[in-house]
């Protein structure tokens, strides 16, 4: 098992390290120069203030992602669920797109962005909840509503950044998911939240790996389900609405991640928890690189100046292919 | 901890009304389980066995009137509190993809637990003796959900026996299972209850399971406890027709004395 842990961690390392060289206009050299503390002014400015800060933003973004997915797929028991499909995450675009809006958080004021994505996140998932109804012990049926939710939710975030894009950002930045232009500000202000959460989640993986069993035999056992529920809903809000700031809607990394964290580590979430947190940094640090490697390309085929790919759109391909091979192994109504 | 000179606590339930929403379950209930005693409740699909065993281990709490545990009032205690006196397997379990025999047995542990979820000293000793009481030692690092239906339920009592409590309520252990499997979940459950002095409540739904291995039998019928006493004097032919709506004819095994169950044919369900 922590033999897995170890190659996991060195496929992090060398996903970020892919993902350090693979952008525009610097050879691979000239990273490793400035890194052990040479290069040119340009070279440092470049390699220090964008690459390095958006590596680690996407690092933790996508460890905070994974581990909010495990969380939700074990205290709901739906296999199904997950930030992006149970309107945590849109609500929690939404709501940080709104505040932006309205003028109650900007980036001069991080920490409200965060804030009003986690009220967001919140009332995303209390919206489903309501329209679920009777169907909540379903995780098909669940997860259908959850989709409605979700793109109920995206249209809104939609509506409010066309009718008022000012410092907003651009849709494609919060409904898809991008790391483009993430700076150090972004990273100060995420690894303290994520680490805070995250630890919070890890404490609870007793009661989740619990709650997994079912809500009878964890009550038999000595936990009091709902309690443990609400606080996991609590952390996986919490961590969502940190990489949401951050990253925006990147799509089916909480979804997907999970499965293969329990694959890997089993359902004891005591091991599970961090490695859903490996996998997660490795995947979109991963789909990161490999996000620039493709942008640099289609701009050579299509002799396009400046194509960007954002790092969604990729993990949203690659987990809707994989989202179909999950719901086919999954037998219905169980995990 | 492998001897217990005292004696395990006793139950008693007084006067309890429980309801779900709109479902009104159990109409006062008085019953009293001696400490060691092994008793089965037999009844109806929906008579309220299962939910009077549920309330005995605290997992839900009356809507009206006691349940005690040793003198102590189990609305009063936490779960986690209760779970350390009182163990319960549920009767049908979902399965869990990616834990092990091993695994599932820990989770047993949870409530002698430290607070951070750490193991202490013993953990590792009590979910080992569950292993090997419930023979289910061999396959420790196996997936559950690769296991038949017989070795799952044996390793869910494992589990549940991990709690090492004095009080073990089993919500009908036999489900499923084949006639050489029911037998030996029971054997398992009578040697573990003489060894260790345990309180034992089952839900049975075999009548002849119960007048074979329990030392009384407590018929519900409706929400209410309509018989109970020992096998010999409880199992008749009325109780057949009156509390399970079957007719038939009851005997005796030629060998052991204890009451043998000859249904005949369903009788029309009078509530």
């Amino acid at each position: 098992m922590s033999g897995r842990l170890l190659v996991l961690a060195a496929v992090v390392v060398l996903a970020a390290a892919a993902d350090l060289v693979a952008g525009r206009a610097l050879a691979p050299g000239t990273v490793l120069e400035v890194l052990t503390g040479g290069g040119g002014e340009t070279a440092r400015h470049v390699v220090l203030h964008l690459r390095v800060p958006r590596l680690l933003v996407a690092l933790v973004a996508g460890a905070a992602l994974g581990v909010a997915g495990l969380v939700l797929q074990s205290a709901l028991r739906n296999p199904l669920s997950g930030p992006e499909v149970t309107g945590v995450t849109p609500g929690a675009v939404l709501g940080a797109v709104s505040a932006t809006g309205l003028g109650l958080a900007s980036w001069q004021s991080p920490a409200a962005v965060v804030v009003a994505a986690c009220a967001g996140g919140f009332a995303g998932a209390g919206l489903l909840w309501l329209l679920a109804g009777r169907e909540r012990g379903d995780p098909a049926g669940t997860a259908v509503h959850g989709v409605l939710v979700s793109a109920v939710l995206g249209g809104l975030t939609a509506m409010v950044l066309l009718v008022a894009p000012g410092e907003l950002g651009s849709v494609v930045q919060w409904l898809i998911g991008s790391t483009e232009g993430r700076v150090w500000a972004h990273w100060h202000l995420l690894w303290p939240w994520a680490l805070l959460w995250g630890v919070a989640a890890w404490l609870l993986s007793g009661p989740l790996t619990l709650l997994r069993l079912g809500d009878g035999p964890a009550a038999a056992a000595g936990l009091a389900p709902r309690r443990a529920r609400a606080l996991a809903l609590l952390c996986a809000v919490a961590l969502t609405a940190g990489a949401v700031s951050a990253v925006g809607a990147l799509g089916f990394v909480g979804l997907l991640v999970p499965h293969l964290a329990v694959a890997l580590f089993g359902a004891d979430l005591r091991r599970a928890l961090p490695g859903a947190a490996l996998c997660g940094a490795a995947v979109v640090c991963g789909a990161d690189a490999a996000a620039q490697g493709l942008s640099r390309w289609l701009s050579l085929v299509l002799d396009a100046a400046r194509l960007t790919l954002p790092v969604g759109a990729l993990t949203t391909c690659l987990g809707a292919v994989l989202l179909l091979v999950v719901v086919r192994r999954t037998p219905a109504r169980s995990f | 901890m492998t001897t217990q000179p005292t004696d395990p606590p006793g139950l008693h339930v007084a006067d309890v009304h429980f309801g779900y929403p709109g479902r009104p379950v159990l109409h006062g209930v008085d019953l009293g389980v001696g400490p060691g005693e092994l008793t089965a409740l037999i009844g109806l699909n929906g008579c309220g066995k299962s939910t009077l065993l549920r309330l005995l281990a605290g997992v839900i709490r009356p809507d009206r009137g006691r349940v005690l545990l040793g003198g102590a009032d189990l609305a009063r205690m936490g779960r986690r509190a209760a779970a350390r006196r009182v163990a319960l397997l549920h009767q049908s379990a979902p399965p869990v993809p990616g834990m092990t025999v091993r695994q599932l047995v820990r989770q047993g542990r949870y409530a002698q637990r430290g607070p951070l979820g750490m193991l202490r000293d013993g953990d590792d000793a009590a979910v080992r003796r569950a292993l090997c009481d419930t023979g289910v030692e061999d396959w420790t690092d196996r997936p559950v959900d690769a296991l038949s239906g017989g070795e799952r339920q044996r390793v869910r009592l494992a589990m549940a026996l991990a709690q090492d409590t004095r009080v073990l309520l089993l919500d009908e252990p036999t489900t499923y299972l084949d006639l050489h499997h029911q037998l030996e979940v029971l054997q398992t459950v009578v040697r573990l209850r003489a060894e260790r002095g345990l309180t034992v409540v089952m839900v049975l739904h075999d009548l002849g399971h119960a007048a074979r291995f329990a030392e009384r039998i407590v018929a519900l019928r409706a929400g209410r406890v309509v018989a109970d006493g020992a096998p010999k004097d409880v199992v008749t032919p009325e109780l057949l027709a009156g509390v399970l709506d079957v007719a038939g004819r009851v005997g005796r095994d030629p060998e052991g004395g204890w009451p043998v169950c000859y249904p005949d044919h369903p009788l029309p369900t009078s509530t």
